[in-house]
């Protein structure tokens, strides 16, 4: 478990200080994976290193499994935490093989561990990870794959309160990329251990974390479950952030008593759904392209359809992104499956499930 | 054959005129470095001794290579007096260079970037300057640090410190070498992942357990290569022996070859000289294989790593003091102290600082030398030689480099082993190569100026090392692209790649064209009345007693070496320093194993 509350750190540069991390607090529950998501500069690796020992704060409390490491009064420095910690570059030592790499944290520990419970512990961690083949592989001979293994392998073995990842697969190609999330997420659940990851690949957090804290400027925004961030966002950043969204300007035009509003669009087109906006109001209005759906018809119970016309289709293998201009400039981008009868120039219908459909008050 | 070539495509549609330049090159590279050193292996075996190997009445003979085994003065005077030189330099200069190099990469020591450049200061004057300027603050008698220190403890001359005895010679030795292993350490430190240290706290090993067992053996590879390349600079040092060392009978086997040409009563002992020259060149290629070695190492350690590169720097707090105390010591004596002796004395000449009255002012050194015929011909010499070596080394450098990082030619590895093989060779083995080969073949080059500029010419490791280096940051396809798009060889190489080449050549030219300015070993080797160049008119001055003429040239020297060093460091320097101790630090490496690299 770790409890983060109230941190403060900022950074001297040539314009003054800057506010790296400001006044953030979060926790992470017994073996739980949070992710900090955000853009390069938010902060999230700051509070990273800070959680590590790394970094020091200016302010604030973080207690990992309930010790307090860093206080207003005091600091324990990183090698006196209880933690393991996978590094943005791997950071494998050059010098060491695979099996002397992962043993480090264990033959550094105080007290000593004996050398056969070394052995056998490492190689068990090294089997968990797949690499218990390569155990006397030179450091300097292995790809990125195995040096994020090797690097994971060595923040687990000793059993750690809690697992740091700093951007753990940013340094891996695409293909590479998918595999490892899906094995790290899966290794992460079968040994149960407390982790915080920060990254700045929306995918990566959905996927990886049971909770998710979206950042921005030094402070985070939103925080709580995957789904929920993605399908209620609290704010155009988080929308935006979250994935390629189709945002659209617009204006409330009435509200009932109920909520329902209706709001105008451009080019002619109204939506009705529920929402806090009151009437008069600018809103941006934030529809996801897999959530729209599109046919050459309007279906009967469709309450919110707008008429368009195809521009442009790009096959994407499973699915097909149409570009449909729905008139006023405006175009809305929709993930869909392939249908024979959508071809480029054909008329047709988009339908909006009100239920996702996020709207913001405009600027 | 035909068949057979056209398996092998011609990657780079070489034309006639392409090989005719490339031929060019790689046959200067090899007279410029390979006949001297011939010439050399002749005179070791052709006698007797005063003869030219080639002059008629010459034989082959072993006599020099007996002489050489059988005489005591080498076994009980030479050997050991350079292996104390060379050890005690190289460990004085080492570890200074080190905490130099550590300070400035990775703590937060105020001012980096002016000790930077105050360090280099050593690296940017002949040292001829830096010997008279240190024999002017530590002479026994009248040596400014002494006269200080005698002052404040009430002590009666001469001494304490004398320079002229190993100690001393060691130190000024250290001081010299110290921004050479400098740049190389600051490279080895800067390739260094911090998150390396990082992953071993947050294993929890102790700072010290981390400094041990992460610290120390990521860096060593890095650390031993300088290590060996220093210890091998150091072998070949000549200036400080001779100036220093000689007064305090101080032995070391470079001198021992320029005494060898140079006897005081009879005539020169070509073939011992080049007798002794053998083992050092040998020697000297021996450790660069080792270091080459090395070099692989360290360089397979800093590729491990990858992006999320973040150099932090340890926040000094109350060390900061000590630091600075540290850093200025240095300078101090490297620079600032031998600067304001040199100009003092050049004005007042003994009268020292806090006794001269305005009547001690004079400007007859200025006027004395001004007044010299020969300052004139050593000024423009010195500029001449510079320049013109400077040229040639960078024309060579650029053809090698192609050769070497472009072509399939075999003869690259020869090419690539010849560019390295330069810096294992000392200037006074150069020097005299290069005077028995033109001895020899009597087309009136011996003498003047032009034998000069090739004798200076063999250093070509640094800029074919900046060129390879260029050459392989251009992508392939560009060449193609203009060759596709019609242009001749010699068209591509002048409209696509010059200009994409002019910053590395340019740092490679400014670099040579200061290490020409700091030569002092082979024109002194060389010399003749017509081709003297300032850092040689600089000793004879001093030699011959005229302390203030000599002050007066020390600091025109400086003077003019120092916009030339802003100049350069603002615009290119500072990148040609950095590639140049990255060369060292990574370079050497030769054509085959870049080949298997490049896939």
């Amino acid at each position: 478990m770790l409890t983060v509350t109230g941190l403060t750190k900022s950074f001297a540069t040539a314009d003054g200080a800057v506010r790296a991390v400001d006044d953030v607090s979060f926790t992470v529950a017994e073996a739980q994976c949070y992710a900090l998501l955000g853009p390069s500069g938010c902060g999230k690796t700051t509070i990273l290193r800070c959680v590590a020992g790394l970094e020091q704060a200016e302010q604030g409390v973080i207690a990992i499994g309930g010790r307090v490491v860093s206080d207003a009064d005091h600091f324990v420095p990183v090698h006196e935490r209880s933690i393991g910690m996978v590094f943005q570059s791997y950071a494998i030592w050059p010098h060491l093989d695979v099996f002397d790499n992962v043993a480090y944290p264990l033959a550094v520990a105080r007290p000593r561990v004996a050398r056969a419970e070394i052995e056998q512990r490492v190689m068990d961690v090294l089997a968990l990870v797949g690499m218990q083949a390569m155990a006397r592989r030179p450091a300097t001979r292995l790809s990125g794959g195995q040096q994020q293994r090797v690097a994971l392998a060595r923040a687990i073995v000793r059993r750690p309160s809690l697992l740091l990842l700093d951007e753990p697969l940013s340094n891996l190609d695409a293909r590479l990329r998918d595999a490892m999330r899906r094995e790290l997420a899966t290794l992460i659940r079968q040994i149960g251990i407390t982790a915080l990851f920060v990254t700045h690949d929306q995918v990566e957090a959905l996927s990886l974390a049971d909770r998710v804290a979206v950042m921005d400027q030094g402070r985070i925004v939103q925080e709580g479950a995957p789904a929920e961030i993605y399908d209620r966002p609290k704010s155009l950043f988080v929308a935006r952030f979250l994935g390629a969204a189709n945002v659209l300007a617009g204006k409330v035009e009435e509200r009932d008593c109920q909520g329902r509003a209706r709001i105008a669009l451009g080019g002619g087109h109204h939506l009705v759904l529920v929402t806090e906006s009151g009437s008069g109001t600018a809103v941006d209005v934030v529809l996801r392209p897999e959530n729209l759906a599109i046919a050459a018809q309007p279906s009967a119970d469709a309450v919110n359809a707008i008429a368009g016309r195809i521009v442009a289709l790009t096959f994407q293998g499973s699915n097909v992104e149409y570009d449909v201009d729905i008139g006023g400039g405006t175009s809305l981008r929709v993930l869909a499956r392939a249908q024979a009868d959508l071809t480029r120039g054909a008329p047709v219908w988009i339908g909006i499930d009100p239920r996702y459909v996020a709207v913001f008050s405009g600027s | 054959m035909g068949i057979a070539r056209s398996t092998h495509p011609t990657r780079h549609n070489l034309d006639l005129t392409g090989r005719l330049v490339l031929a060019v090159g790689a046959g200067a590279a090899i007279c410029l470095i390979g006949v001297p050193l011939a010439m050399l292996l002749f005179a070791a075996f052709r006698g007797p001794a005063d003869f030219l190997p080639f002059e008629p009445g010459a034989q082959w003979t072993f006599e020099h290579v007996r002489a050489l085994l059988t005489d005591p003065v080498i076994h009980t005077r030479i050997l050991p007096d350079t292996l104390v030189f060379v050890a005690g330099t190289v460990a004085v200069g080492f570890v200074m260079a080190f905490g130099l190099a550590w300070l400035i990469e990775r703590t937060d020591l105020p001012g980096r970037e002016v000790w930077f450049s105050l360090i280099l200061f050593p690296l940017l004057v002949p040292t001829p300057v830096l010997a008279i300027a240190w024999i002017f603050l530590m002479g026994p008698n009248a040596g400014w640090l002494n006269l200080m220190i005698r002052a404040a403890f009430g002590l009666e001359g001469p001494g304490p410190i004398d320079i002229f005895s190993m100690g001393g010679l060691i130190l000024c030795q250290a001081l010299a070498s110290t921004p050479f292993v400098f740049l190389l350490l600051t490279s080895t430190l800067r390739a260094m992942d911090p998150a390396l240290e990082e992953a071993s706290g947050a294993s929890g090993a102790s700072p010290l357990t981390t400094f041990r067992r992460v610290t120390l053996p990521v860096l060593l590879p890095g650390l031993l290569a300088p290590l060996i390349l220093v210890t091998l600079i150091t072998a070949e040092q000549f200036e400080l022996p001779l100036i220093i060392g000689l007064p305090a009978k101080i032995n070391v086997f470079s001198y021992r070859i320029y005494f060898e040409l140079n006897p005081l009563s009879s005539l020169p002992n070509y073939g011992g000289a080049a007798a002794l020259s053998l083992p050092f060149v040998v020697l000297g290629v021996l450790l660069l294989l080792v270091y080459n070695r090395l070099i692989k190492r360290a360089d397979s350690f800093v590729t491990v790593t990858g992006k999320g590169y973040r150099q932090r720097r340890l926040p000094l707090g109350a060390w900061r003091w000590p630091a600075l105390l540290l850093a200025s010591l240095y300078v101090a004596l490297a620079a600032i102290l031998p600067a304001a002796v040199l100009l003092w004395t050049s004005f007042f000449g003994y009268a020292l600082p806090h006794s001269a009255t305005a009547g001690d002012f004079s400007l007859e050194g200025y006027r004395a030398l001004l007044a010299n015929r020969v300052f004139w011909l050593g000024l423009r010499n010195t500029f001449l030689v510079a320049l013109a070596s400077a040229l040639v080394v960078t024309s060579i450098g650029a053809l090698l480099g192609w050769i070497i990082s472009r072509s399939q030619f075999r003869i690259r590895h020869l090419l690539d082993f010849v560019s390295v093989l330069s810096v294992g060779i000392p200037a006074v083995i150069a020097g005299l190569g290069v005077m028995l080969l033109y001895l020899s073949v009597p087309i009136g080059l011996y003498g003047t100026v032009g034998i000069l500029v090739i004798a200076y010419s063999y250093r070509f490791a640094t800029t074919t090392r900046l060129a390879r280096a260029g050459f392989l940051q251009i992508h392939k396809e560009l060449d193609e692209a203009s060759a596709a798009s019609g242009a001749r060889w010699l068209a591509t190489q002048r409209r696509i790649m010059m200009p994409l080449m002019l910053p590395a050549l340019t740092a490679g030219f400014i670099l040579l064209f200061i290490v020409g300015m700091r030569e002092f070993t082979i024109p002194l080797v060389l010399y003749s009345p017509d081709n003297v160049v300032l850092s040689v008119l600089l000793w004879q001055l001093f030699q011959s007693g005229q302390t203030a003429p000599s002050a007066a040239l020390a600091s025109i020297i400086v003077a003019v070496a120092l916009p030339v060093i802003f100049l350069a460091r603002r615009t290119f320097a500072r990148r040609a320093l950095a590639e140049d101790s990255v060369f060292r630090r990574s370079g050497f490496r030769f054509a085959a194993e870049n080949a298997s690299n490049k896939k």
